[in-house]
């Protein structure tokens, strides 16, 4: 099943080195994400549990993972036809190649079921990411390009010095996580601690929080923007994967509760921090990363406190993803329009697209975690969880950060659609159908804040109970 | 012998915080290249051969040759020369990285255990610290690219400190994700110094990504 999805992707990227017109680039690019879609379906209809070569296991967390991205990577792909209208066949070509290498890479990630692969797969993101970024070719994308490499492959180097560290208590140097889970007691728990500061340090540029969240706000600035959909979703996923699954295998150690407390440290700077940029920058695809930034903190949080915390930090993930790539598309559509994504250059969105002005609207106000958001549930769950624990000083500070962010957020979007603007805008008509879908994942958000079914439910706990010894 | 060439090694790393020309960092990381081949080839004499025939390729074509020969190339095409444009005193460099020094040695003495490699945990450490200090304290983005070198040697170092054997096929992606990732650095480094046509491209240049 694997070798057919990895060899497919291959077979399509090497195929779309002969499309000689755009016609062919979509109808290539398209036989993959549609492939992508059977095999979410089939995993989650057949293959539950089924480890594949060696190294992927189909667990509840990868397969939920690659079902939402295989719907955000298809919407990526049908965003990027009209968004990048002006570009040549090679340039538009070789964009699709790298998102679908992107996927593959990510989807990947999510599967395996071994820690140093899976620090080869991050590393493998950042090499196809990197590329998408720089599509451009101008001096910003350049920036951005170098800094994205440059950091994610630092970050990565001293994450790889944590696995060498957990490593040192594997037995026959086998890395899969349910043979560390069980092998990790008799490492040294010193070493144990180390690891985890430099995995988390080094995941960080990828789940987009602190310390290393700058580089995916420069990358998702700069990259097309329905790739920024894909990397502030799939991607973001990607590290939230990569760093769950550790914490998990630390989940029977005496030091599992200094472990958590090191993710609430990292939630509330990452909140912390982004607030305080959402707030200032000029920006819409800026704000909408350092939006990111905060729910990924919030999702460490949600870790770090666990009991309730553990399942809201899966269902944020879910909710975010869904949100956060609806707005994205959203925002791409606005920024074709106006030319440009400042936020002091945009206004009276509602004139051009009404639905598209309602959609913003909307997304924004579930991504701020009002009901009937998937996030406000989540968000419920975790102050729910930190006043049994009775961390006031935790609630406080995420309270008033999210009123924060409430603020900045709201101002900002109720600008884009009601304020009047005599300002030109292009000639770019809006893709209804594109506005359409992407307010779907919006309202598909706002049903999982209504509606959880109970095999949703039990999937999720599954998710909860992984590598217990 | 093998603590000759560990001796050697951090000569290296200090003289490395003192260099004041790019060519002598392309040189210094060759060298260390080649220093680490040897301790390869005097330490890890009793694993598997095959193993033993992939690190010995990996420390000689990538180390040794391919990556210093990258490092060269750069300097070349985008003719950086110095690390500062005007002269600089590199004392302060000097003494930052003898304390770096003294801490590897610290932490070493306090966390490392027995199962590891005291002296090889020690100077894989001071390869880190060295590292971030040259991406801390260096504007030039080359010194960066190099300050990311030298991490990764003192990762390398630190996985024989640790004693983990992974297997093969995972050595081998390892390996090709990091060659990747140094081409890439390599290749946007030399299009940032055409981009810029300056050969003083420095991370102060690189500030047009603001909020």
């Amino acid at each position: 099943m694997l070798t057919i999805y990895f060899l497919a992707t291959l077979s399509i990227v090497a195929v779309l080195c002969l499309a000689k017109d755009r016609k062919h680039t979509i109808a290539l690019s398209a036989i993959f994400y549609a492939l992508q879609m059977y095999f979410a379906v089939d995993i989650i209809l057949n293959h539950i549990g089924e480890t594949q070569l060696s190294f992927f296991t189909f667990d509840n967390l990868g397969v939920l993972c690659f079902s939402l991205l295989s719907v955000v990577s298809a919407m990526t792909f049908y965003h990027s036809i009209r968004y990048l209208d002006t570009e040549t066949n090679a340039q538009f070509r070789l964009y699709n190649q790298l998102l679908i290498l992107l996927s593959c890479a990510i989807t990947a990630t999510y599967f395996a079921n071994n820690l140093a692969v899976t620090w080869i797969l991050i590393e493998a993101t950042t090499i196809f990411a990197a590329v998408i970024v720089y599509h451009r070719r101008d001096k910003k994308s350049l920036e951005a390009t170098w800094k994205y490499i440059f950091v994610c492959s630092t970050g990565i180097a001293i994450a790889y010095l944590g696995i060498l560290l957990i490593s040192s208590a594997a037995v026959d140097g086998e890395l899969s996580y349910v043979a560390l889970a069980s092998a990790i007691n008799s490492g040294n728990m010193l070493y144990m601690k180390i690891a985890f500061i430099f995995i988390l340090v080094g995941y960080s540029s990828k789940m987009e929080i602190f310390p290393l969240y700058t580089v995916g706000v420069d990358a998702n600035l700069v990259a097309p923007t329905p790739a920024s959909a894909l990397i502030s979703s799939g991607l973001v996923n990607a590290g939230f994967v990569a760093i769950f699954r550790v914490f998990m295998i630390y989940k029977d150690t005496p030091i599992f509760q200094w472990i958590s407390n090191v993710l609430i440290v990292a939630g509330v700077a990452s909140i912390f921090i982004g607030v305080l940029y959402l707030r200032q920058t000029n920006n819409y695809k800026r704000m909408l990363s350092y939006s990111t930034v905060e729910n990924m903190g919030i999702v460490a949080i949600g870790l770090g406190i666990g009991g309730y915390g553990l399942y809201a930090a899966i269902l944020h993930v879910i909710a975010h993803t869904l949100i956060k790539s609806g707005m994205f598309f959203q925002i791409a559509q606005v920024g074709k329009k106006y030319g440009t994504y400042r936020i002091n250059r945009i206004n009276d969105y509602l004139k051009y697209c009404h639905i598209g002005g309602i959609a913003i609207i909307a997304g924004a106000i579930l991504l701020l975690a009002f009901p009937p958001s998937g996030l406000f549930v989540s968000e419920l769950m975790i102050v729910r969880q930190i006043v049994i624990l009775e961390k006031w000083w935790l609630l406080v500070v995420i309270v008033l950060m999210l009123c924060i962010a409430m603020y900045g957020v709201l101002n900002q979007v109720i600008k884009l659609s009601y304020t009047e603007s005599k300002r030109k805008t292009t000639n770019y008509k809006i893709d209804i159908i594109g506005v359409w879908l992407s307010f779907g994942l919006i309202i598909a958000a706002c049903i999982l804040g209504l509606w959880q079914p109970v095999w949703f439910v039990e999937f999720i706990n599954e998710i909860l109970n992984m590598y217990s010894v | 012998m093998v603590f000759a060439l560990i001796i050697l090694y951090v000569i290296t790393l200090i003289s490395i915080s003192i260099t004041e020309r790019f060519r002598d960092y392309a040189s210094i990381i060759a060298m260390q290249g080649w220093i680490l081949l040897f301790i390869v080839l005097f330490k890890l004499h009793s694993i598997h051969i095959s193993e033993l025939f992939f690190v010995l390729a990996e420390t000689l074509i990538f180390k040794a040759i391919i990556v210093p020969a990258m490092l060269f190339k750069i300097i070349r095409k985008t003719k950086t020369n110095h690390i500062y444009a005007i002269g600089q005193s590199q004392f302060p460099s000097l003494i930052t990285s003898i304390i770096a020094l003294i801490a590897s040695i610290v932490t070493t003495y306090y966390i490392a255990d027995t199962t590891s490699n005291m002296v090889f945990f020690g100077v894989a450490l001071y390869a880190l610290f060295s590292g971030l200090l040259l991406i801390i304290r260096r504007k030039r983005i080359f010194s960066h690219l190099v300050g990311f070198l030298v991490i990764e040697n003192g990762v390398f170092l630190f996985s024989m400190a640790i004693g983990i054997e992974m297997p093969f096929l995972i050595n081998i992606a390892i390996l090709l994700d990091i060659l990747l990732v140094v081409l890439m650095l390599g290749m946007f480094l030399s299009k940032i110094g055409t981009s810029l046509k300056s050969i003083d491209v420095d991370a102060e240049t690189l500030t047009t990504l603001k909020n």
